[in-house]
């Protein structure tokens, strides 16, 4: 039973980062009904950044570590954020009015360009986060979690929490839900559409940056291709949930990160990935819609 | 448009022409990862090469004539290096060092073979490449199956019982892990666990759970140092003490940075002999220059093992007088013995593979370095 | 296809059909006909993408599966059951048409950015099969070694030379076969497919049936080009074929010209001969393709040298009557 439980919570923890980053593209989908490629490399950016930032500023000592990070960790999502926006000025306004095919193109080239431009930069070697956070773990029902795996899950759905909060019980959240449903209707509404869309590409960006950062401090160790397969894994978690649907890109989150860790326990390891991939084919087949989404993907 | 292609072939073909110069240097080739992910190797081979080149020609050169390093990049990609050998065989090279990684590496040897250049290998163990009967294919480096004897009578000194076998289905690591797993089987020891992790990931925390559920005495990892650093950090946050033992991709300072100190602590791995472990005196004199021309000492042993393949080649030109290939493919088989070499005695068997022990194993301590072992 | 296209293939047919002569004039000459080589190569690959992708207009980035596919095919049955490489093509091609239908089929009517991301999940599990040495067939992470050399009327076929001539013998043969496939019905129908698919169904046009026919066209030819990649390099392991090489026929066809012919081989050699020309800064060279990629589909989407051919002459067209205006015909 131990091994199961302990599976689980591994499973939830990395499930909990497929989620924030999952946000993300759900976000953007649901007001531009197209897949941002590049987001995953946002989230990469996050990490990178993050380092950087980590290693010069030195915040948790001059600050203490709870408020260092907390400065830390503000400072990526802005700088993640404004790459967003740029991303969103340069690569898919543009193409706003062109046919489907272009934007998807565009994506996959701002995509390949931020990727290959951090690897020139950083450099192809991985990099290492400076140990800072405790690496103790406490006793629970007898499994053994470190203290960080449940601080990762936390942070996590307290970022969700608010995003929720803010989509579901603001004016500018439901200005969002609203351009999501019909920008047109929206425009008519009195809703600046641009503006909205360029704040969708600031909090999605933001919480992919934030996402990147967790697994910096969390694993420890970061490369410029780990973009790539969150970014898929995340997309994929998105898709389980339903594309479009908050609540349904957190729950799909957990649960990729569930079935991923216990399929490659149960199964094997070694196909783990295939089994992420896996699914996300079985879903689009068998529900296309997700599990909380409402509307079904057109044409499908 | 094709048209235009067509052209510009034609063009480029014509240019071409021009470029055959008169032999007044011998050109000895080297071929090496200097871009892509094993970038820090190739560096390294290119400085070692570099270094002895002009150390050479400081002497007088070979058979009177200045020797020069012809060095072409193989991306550490089969077909880039495929393409690389191309180039080099069209340099007049008499002969090749390189390259780092068993499937580079094969993707150039037929093209070598078939153009009838010598090549010395610096960092390429799998065991097949010198059982294709290719008379002008050397290396310097051991072999995989030398590893695993190795691996296979550490494991066994330890007393374990229970082993695990990790590895990353990458054609190295299984090779090695299949390896033991042999070696062991053939002594009555069946491995209580045998499964491959996904390289390239963060998050192991599955596979060391499930490790952990066979409740193993010993585990070795074959892969590579990027996820062995990964599997000790994140051992040691589970709380878990298994001893770990890794294999020679193992050897590279950035795992105790990946691991951090804590967690690298007692991890041991086997290996060729790290750079600072080579203790001849002409090994101390040429670290100690090649200190002094590049500010630092060199990290990887394959880049002495190239340098190395650098002075046999040498070595068999002044001995045959010839840069033949037969004569020089004879010599080494056939008369090269007890060569003093920086990273030990070389001497080589009919197949071109190096004879003698290379593997050692170490031990990371504290202070977070690799200390030998007896 | 019309007299100036015609013409400019046959310069270009003519100039290369000379470079592997020319090659032995030079030291480096060999290695400028294995970097054409390279070239036909993904000419091939992006004209099988092309029909999928440029011509039926669905979003594919699984591609290199196929090739892998057909690759492997070749491989296992020349050095399991010794049957001589040449005449795997065939075989090579069917398996990876067939592959190509069976994991098409449950996808295919997806939508545009989907359709992508799922291909791109079934390339990385093809992928990931392969080095999983799945059925035991495929040598895991060591791939297959040992293919034999294609040998044609007896002749073994083993320089860069003669691969030149068989690799661009049959770019020559795909030209002129999708140059007809252009022009047929089932092309007209791909086409109006990828403009407006409630239309194309509304006028009859079969587009669940015809969306597997087209994958199956397009992953029979990347097989092929496999059974080719297999012979020429004699090993072959699962590195050549992942999401990176699909991503690079993806920029090829659409950088080139997606439906062009033309566009696309000129597409493959322009990615392909930058690659060799940047061979050092290959991060940088990336950079460039994902920043020209981005402008182009702002600047120019149709693509760098795109062809589009009329289905008809202006001639063939029913004469109007006198006083209409004449018709202009087209380029």
């Amino acid at each position: 039973m131990r091994p199961f439980l302990e599976q689980c919570t591994n499973g939830l923890a990395v499930g909990s980062i497929y989620a924030l980053i999952a946000l993300g593209y759900t976000m953007v989908y649901g007001v531009l009904k197209l897949i941002n490629f590049a987001h995953g490399d946002l989230f990469t950016y996050g990490a990178y950044l993050g380092m950087t930032l980590l290693t010069s500023l030195l915040l948790h000592e001059r600050l203490g570590i709870g408020p260092g990070l907390l400065v830390l960790a503000l400072m990526v999502m802005g700088l993640v954020a404004l790459l967003g926006v740029l991303l969103e000025r340069v690569a898919y306004r543009p193409v706003r009015s062109s046919p489907r095919l272009n934007a998807v193109v565009s994506a996959l080239g701002a995509s390949i360009f931020l990727q290959n431009g951090l690897m020139l930069v950083y450099g192809a070697r991985y990099q290492v986060y400076p140990d800072v956070l405790p690496q103790t773990a406490f006793s629970i029902l007898g499994l053994h979690v470190p203290v960080l795996r449940v601080g990762v899950v936390l942070a996590s759905v307290a970022m969700m929490a608010v995003l929720y909060f803010f989509v579901q019980r603001t004016r500018l959240g439901a200005a969002v839900r609203a351009v999501a449903i019909d920008p047109d209707a929206a425009r008519l509404m009195g809703i600046d559409v641009n503006k909205i869309i360029m704040l969708v590409f600031v909090i999605g960006p933001a919480l992919g940056g934030a996402a990147g950062l967790l697994v910096g401090l969390y694993y420890g160790q970061i490369s410029f291709t780990m973009g790539w397969t969150y970014g898929m894994k995340a997309f994929t978690a998105a898709i389980l949930g339903g594309i479009g649907n908050i609540p349904g890109a957190m729950l799909g989150g957990l649960l990729l990160g569930l079935i991923e860790a216990l399929g490659a326990a149960y199964l094997s390891m070694a196909w783990r990935d295939a089994i992420a991939y896996g699914v996300l084919i079985l879903i689009l087949i068998v529900r296309p819609s997700g599990l909380l989404g409402e509307r079904v993907a057109d044409k499908v | 448009m094709k048209r235009v292609m067509g052209a510009l072939a034609l063009a480029l073909g014509v240019c071409m022409t021009g470029t055959v110069r008169a032999s007044d240097t011998i050109k000895i080739g080297m071929i090496a990862p200097l871009t892509g992910a094993w970038a820090s190797e190739g560096q390294e081979m290119k400085r070692n090469g570099e270094l002895l080149a002009a150390e050479l020609n400081g002497r007088g050169g070979l058979l009177g004539k200045q020797v020069e390093l012809v060095i072409e990049d193989d991306g550490g990609d089969p077909r880039t290096a495929s393409l690389a050998a191309q180039r080099l065989t069209s340099r007049g090279v008499v002969a090749v060092i390189g390259t780092y990684g068993s499937a580079v590496t094969e993707a150039t040897q037929t093209i070598f073979d078939e153009e009838g250049i010598l090549q010395i290998a610096n960092g390429s163990t799998a065991v097949r490449l010198t059982e294709k009967g290719l008379k002008n294919f050397f290396r310097t480096c051991p072999r995989d199956d030398e590893q695993g004897r190795v691996a296979a009578a550490v494991i066994q000194k330890s007393g374990a019982k229970r082993i695990a076998l990790v590895h990353d289905s990458s054609a190295y690591s299984k090779g090695l892990a299949d390896e033991i797993n042999t070696l062991l089987s053939a002594k009555g020891v069946t491995p209580v666990f045998f499964e491959a992790l996904t390289p390239k990931e963060q998050d192991y925390s599955a596979i060391l759970t499930k490790l952990k559920a066979a409740q193993p005495d010993i585990v070795f990892f074959t892969g590579y140092y990027p996820e062995a650093g990964l599997l000790l950090k994140q051992k040691k946050q589970m709380g878990w003490n298994v001893p770990f033992v890794g294999g020679d991709a193992i050897n590279n300072p950035d795992l105790v940075k990946i691991a951090g100190r804590e967690a690298a602590q007692g991890f041991r791995f086997l290996s060729p002999p790290v750079p600072k472990d080579l203790d001849t005196p002409e090994a101390k004199a040429y670290m100690a220059a090649y200190q002094k021309k590049y500010g630092e000492a060199p990290n990887s042993i394959y880049g002495v093992l190239a340098a190395d393949g650098f002075r046999v080649i040498a070595k068999a030109i002044e001995a045959t007088k010839s840069t033949e290939t037969p004569k020089l493919r004879e010599y080494l088989v056939g008369s090269l013995k007890d060569f003093p070499g920086y990273t030990g005695t070389i001497a080589f068997n009919g197949k071109g593979d190096r004879v003698g022990e290379l593997y050692r194993v170490y031990a990371v301590d504290a202070a977070g370095s690799f200390v030998l072992q007896p | 296809m019309n007299r100036r296209l015609a013409l400019i293939y046959g310069i270009a047919a003519a100039a290369l059909a000379v470079v592997p002569l020319l090659a032995g004039l030079s030291p480096d000459g060999r290695y400028w006909v294995e970097v054409l080589n390279n070239v036909g190569l993904y000419a091939l690959l992006a004209l099988s993408l092309n029909v999928i992708l440029g011509d039926a207009g669905l979003f594919n980035m699984g591609h290199a599966a196929f090739y892998a596919v057909g690759a492997y095919t070749a491989a296992i049955f020349n050095t399991r059951l010794g049957v001589p490489i040449l005449w795997t093509l065939p075989l090579s091609g069917a398996v990876a048409a067939l592959f190509a239908v069976l994991v098409a089929r449950p996808v295919v009517h997806l939508r545009g950015d989907y359709l992508l991301i799922v291909t791109i999940g079934m390339g990385e599990i093809v992928r990931i099969a392969l080095v999983n040495n799945v059925f035991g067939l495929t040598g895991g992470a060591n791939g297959i070694i040992g293919i034999a050399r294609p040998s044609l009327f007896g002749h073994r076929i083993r320089r860069s030379e003669e691969f030149f001539y068989l690799i661009w013998g049959f770019v020559a043969l795909t030209v002129f076969l999708f140059h007809r496939l252009a022009r047929s019905r089932f092309g007209r129908a791909l086409n109006y497919l990828r403009e407006d698919e409630i239309a194309a169904e509304g006028s009859g046009v079969p587009t669940a049936r015809h969306r597997l026919k087209v994958f199956a066209l397009g992953a029979a030819w990347a097989g092929m080009t496999g059974t080719l990649f297999a012979a020429k390099m004699t090993s072959i392991s699962p590195e050549s074929f992942g999401v990176g090489e699909s991503v690079q026929l993806f920029a090829m066809v659409i950088l080139g010209g997606s439906g062009s012919i033309p566009g696309v081989v000129a597409g493959a050699a322009m990615l392909t001969g930058l690659s060799e020309v940047f061979r050092g800064f290959a991060s940088a060279r990336m950079l460039v393709v994902g920043a020209a990629m981005v402008l182009m589909m702002a600047v120019r989407p149709q693509g760098l040298f795109p062809v589009h051919l009329p289905r008809f002459r202006a001639a063939d067209l029913p004469s109007p009557g006198p006083g209409a205006p004449e018709r202009e015909a087209l380029p």
